[in-house]
């Protein structure tokens, strides 16, 4: 649970703000356990691979499907489902030195006109459409050649690469959101899947 | 907060926690400020400060709820130990409470209301309806062509099966232009492209077939779906498969994709927006209240703590004054004017304080001033009370009661009874254990009774140790703006005086007499002794013999006579004393058994006290004090049946001194009634052959000891004296030395 806490507020379960704020907001996050999002939200797997200097970052998400979320979203809400993608430096007497912090937000939603389900990447506008959830998810589980880091960004050194997907609803405003993170329950993150780059 | 006794001077509270309050409030406004400043104008930075404001804003409350918990008990504490000011800070405190806290309700209750009210109206019944009949509209005006589009495409299938081979593609070619299809698609087993054609020129292959219209197609089965795209356009697929023999290996199918028309497709991209974004406000609905409501409790829990505190706070500010005022007022009550209270501001409360602080320096100077001139009055009758206890004569001063507000010492000594309690209480309650002060106050009570107030008389005292007493009284009214207050009496005993005067007067007397008829004596003795010589020579018988019993009568008379006047000469002269220590009762003894081997025949009985030692006294004068006493008494027993002298001795202890009292008894026919009060006065006799001496000496010699004598006659008969000396010769040199004063004073006074 503090762990969810940590990663709702999007900083490393360790850190010691994040204990200090876990411990008093455990109370809370108790309560804001997630059944609307129930079921399995992990990062499966994760690689990055690097073409021409570019580090490509290939992934498998499991995002979690049941009743609630089906008649959410044929109700009209809209997912955002983002892949939070933190490259850091380690360093030994001291925090690691953020050097990427990217985010992959897409959106997923029923589209009532035409009875199926929308995928759009909410950078680009791109959407496809699938007739069933399950196709959906699968193509939002799928991440395949993200480009996250460029090699002049690299100085000797060593480096670690966290991974986390997130589920949310709707695009509301962020002050909105901030306004509802008492009672909303449709917010959601994985555990950070996190390896170290080959030196 | 002030306390009782010496209070330091006030001290200005330093400012620099009142201006570094004021800093820390406004850094902490500018704060809020400057974060509402930044999330409006950047909404994720706000999400990204928003855990840290919630644990501020926790910890506000925390801290918040932890103050007013302390001030709250420390309140109650105040009130039930009815500490002063705790009443009124507690009715401040609820007054303000209430002015501050049921606006905040009413707002808090108003806006959730309003809140609660809003987010409902979005979301009425007949617009939800509204949105679904639109969305059924829409599905059903995209059916019709979906399914249009779908039997055109079967149809054209089913055309293709008779088309030959090489014609196949300009016949997709050619039914493309004619329904405006924008790609057309033949397809083979294993997705094998045989012919396609395409609007866009542009394009060379056709788009790849969805795996679920494969599935379908390979299924026998013709397919169809309505594929939104992103600018809001509408794209309908259709696939059909066609097959000229049963195995299914050989199925070939098209694929067309149609564009729905574009007003259609607007129509529909809209109602699909509104159902979207009311179905997501839809389901914020409930969380959107439910944040806004705590959200909004959150902030009038902060507000009513931190106004609560804040009026608590400055309740307290406000009553701090009156608390000092009060704790300044009980202290000047006790009596401490030196109480200072801190001047709190400049305001009207201030200016009270202030004139509070004048008022106690002036009262203080006031009570510095009081106690001077108490300390004055205090020296002044320090003085009278020094003066009237030196003073010889006695001084009462009673009220119409006679209860005592002034007695002196020398009152108490002249009554014979200890006045120095008798404070507060009423002469006549005195003097049950004193016979003197009962005959004084009888005296006083008599006048008094008789109506008069102002008088100057003697007093005649009989009984106690003391004797016979004459006191010199005088009374006056208390002087002052009522008359009937009381009475000053002031009065002197003159008994010393008055004998002094006796016998001055009477040791003048005796000298002029030794003087005057001692000188002639001897001539006399010599003429009647030379008449007998010459003369008796010469006579007969008869003659001579009368000569000779004149001659002798004379000689004898003169002799007489002579040792009368030596007996006058010893009374008028005062030798001096030699003073020693012996023993009375070994004196009295002594003396005794000398009477009694002179006349064996009158029995001399003794009762001597074993307590009473030793005396100091000049031995030789006792003697002579014995001697005359026991001849006095052996001679009034003289024909008397059974004589009897009885001396006795007895020790009495004063609370000053310590006297020794011989008293002398005997059974024979006791003093005259007549004399009785003159027996110690010279020539008072009332022996045919007495020269009325023995006793006036006897007393003399007695007084010049510090003592006293006194005469009455026995009840059952016979006379009694009784002498008092004094054990210690200090008392009677106090003794003389107090009559020598009084003496002195006297006769300054004359």
């Amino acid at each position: 649970m503090q762990s969810i806490v940590a990663s709702m507020l999007r900083v490393e379960p360790l850190h010691l703000r994040s204990m200090l704020i876990a411990a008093l907001l455990g109370a809370w996050a108790a309560q804001a356990c997630a059944d609307a999002l129930d079921g399995v939200l992990e990062v499966r797997s994760a690689y990055v691979s690097v073409e021409g200097g570019v580090f490509l970052l290939h992934a498998r998400i499991e995002y979690p499907v049941n009743p609630a979320i089906r008649d959410a979203l044929h109700d009209g809400v809209i997912l955002s489902v983002d892949l939070d993608a933190r490259i850091e430096r380690e360093r030994r007497f001291w925090f690691n030195a953020d050097v990427v912090d990217l985010t992959l937000r897409r959106e997923l939603e029923y589209h009532a006109v035409s009875d199926r389900y929308l995928v759009r990447d909410a950078r680009s506008g791109d959407q496809k459409s699938f007739a069933t959830l399950e196709e959906a998810l699968t193509d939002l589980g799928t991440v395949e050649g993200w480009p996250v880091l460029v090699e002049p960004q690299l100085t000797p050194g060593h480096y670690r690469i966290s991974v986390r997907a997130g589920v949310r609803r709707g695009r509301l405003p962020a002050s909105l959101r901030t306004l509802m993170f008492w009672t909303d329950d449709w917010h959601r993150v994985s555990e950070w899947y996190t390896w170290s780059l080959p030196g | 907060m002030v306390t009782a006794g010496l209070t330091p001077p006030p001290v200005q509270k330093p400012r620099w926690r009142a201006v570094a309050l004021v800093l820390l409030w406004a850094a902490i406004g500018a704060g809020a400020l400057l974060l509402l400043a930044k999330s409006v104008q950047n909404s994720g930075e706000f999400s990204r400060l928003q855990p840290w404001i919630l644990l501020l804003n926790i910890v506000g409350v925390i801290a918040l709820i932890t103050l007013l918990a302390r001030k709250i008990t420390q309140l109650v504490r105040d009130y039930r130990a009815h500490v002063p000011g705790s009443r009124l800070t507690a009715r401040t405190v609820a007054i303000f409470g209430a002015l501050v806290v049921a606006p905040l309700l009413i707002v808090y209750l108003f806006s959730l209301q309003f809140l609660n009210r809003g987010i409902d109206s979005w979301f009425h019944v007949e617009v939800k309806q509204g949105l679904n009949d639109a969305l059924v509209l829409s599905r059903a005006a995209l059916d019709l062509r979906v399914r249009e589009y779908s039997h055109h495409t079967e149809n054209l299938a089913h055309s293709l099966l008779s088309t030959p081979a090489e014609d196949v593609a300009q016949r997709v070619y050619d039914e493309r232009r004619a329904t405006g299809a924008l790609e057309m698609a033949v397809f083979g087993a294993h997705e094998r492209l045989i012919a396609a054609s395409f609007e866009n020129p542009l394009e060379s292959m056709p788009t790849r077939p969805p795996p679920d219209l494969l599935r379908q197609v390979q299924e026998h089965r013709s397919y169809v779906s309505l594929e939104p795209q992103a600018g809001g356009e509408y794209l309908i697929r259709t696939a059909a498969p066609f097959s000229d023999s049963v195995a299914r290996s050989d199925t070939r199918y098209l694929v067309a994709i149609y564009e729905v028309p574009t007003q259609l497709a607007a129509l529909s991209e809209a109602v699909q927006h509104a159902y979207s974004q009311y179905g997501e406000l839809a389901a914020l609905r409930e969380p959107l209240k439910s944040g806004f409501t705590l959200t909004l409790t959150l902030v009038l829990l902060l507000a009513m703590l931190a106004a609560i505190y804040g009026a608590i706070f400055f309740a307290q500010r406000l009553v701090r004054p009156v608390q000092d005022l009060i704790e300044g007022t009980r202290a000047v009550g006790k009596g401490d004017f030196a109480t200072r209270l801190p001047l709190p501001s400049r305001d009207e409360m201030g200016f009270l304080v202030h004139s509070f602080n004048d008022m106690t320096k002036r009262l203080r100077r006031a009570r510095e001033e009081a106690t001077r001139s108490r300390q004055v009055v205090e020296r002044e009758r320090e003085r009278l009370a020094i003066i009237l206890a030196r003073l010889s004569t006695g001084v009462v001063v009673v009220d119409r009661e006679l209860t005592v507000s002034i007695a002196n010492q020398a009152a108490g000594a002249i009554l014979g009874t200890d006045l120095s309690a008798a404070r507060g209480r009423a002469l006549p309650d005195l003097t049950a254990s004193n016979q003197r002060l009962g005959q004084f106050v009888a005296a006083l009570v008599v006048r008094f009774a008789a109506g008069r107030e102002e008088w100057r008389e003697q007093i005649e005292l009989e009984g106690g140790a003391a004797g016979r007493r004459t006191l010199m009284c005088a009374c006056t009214p208390q002087p002052g703006a009522d008359r009937d207050v009381g009475y000053v009496i002031v009065f002197d005993d003159i008994t010393n005086m008055l004998q002094a005067q006796r016998d001055a007067a009477w040791g003048e007397v005796a000298r002029r007499l030794a003087h005057e008829i001692k000188n002639p004596l001897t001539p006399i003795q010599l003429s009647a002794e030379r008449l007998r010589r010459r003369l008796l020579a010469g006579m007969n018988e008869r003659d001579a013999e009368i000569l000779e019993r004149g001659t002798r009568t004379i000689v004898q008379q003169v002799e007489t006579m002579q040792q009368m006047v030596n007996a006058f000469s010893e009374y008028a002269r005062a030798p001096e004393m030699q003073v020693t220590r012996f023993s009375l009762n070994q004196l009295v003894t002594e003396v005794a058994d000398l009477y009694r081997a002179q006349d064996p025949l009158k029995h001399i009985r003794l009762e001597l006290d074993e307590r009473l030692e030793s005396i100091e006294a000049d031995r030789g004068r006792v003697r002579q004090i014995l001697n005359n006493l026991v001849t006095n008494a052996l001679e009034a027993l003289d024909g008397v049946e059974g004589p009897l002298l009885e001396i006795s001795t007895r020790l009495e202890n004063t609370a000053e001194n310590a006297y020794a009292i011989v008293t002398v008894c005997d059974n024979g026919p006791g003093f005259q009634r007549e004399l009785l009060g003159r027996v110690f006065d010279p020539y008072v006799t009332s022996k045919p052959k007495g020269t009325g001496l023995g006793l006036a000496i006897v007393k003399k010699i007695i007084e010049e000891h510090g003592g006293h004598i006194d005469a009455d006659n026995r009840p059952e008969g016979g006379a009694r004296v009784r002498v008092v000396l004094p054990v210690k010769d200090s008392t009677r040199t106090a003794a003389a030395g107090t009559r020598e004063r009084r003496d002195q004073l006297r006769r300054e006074r004359a």
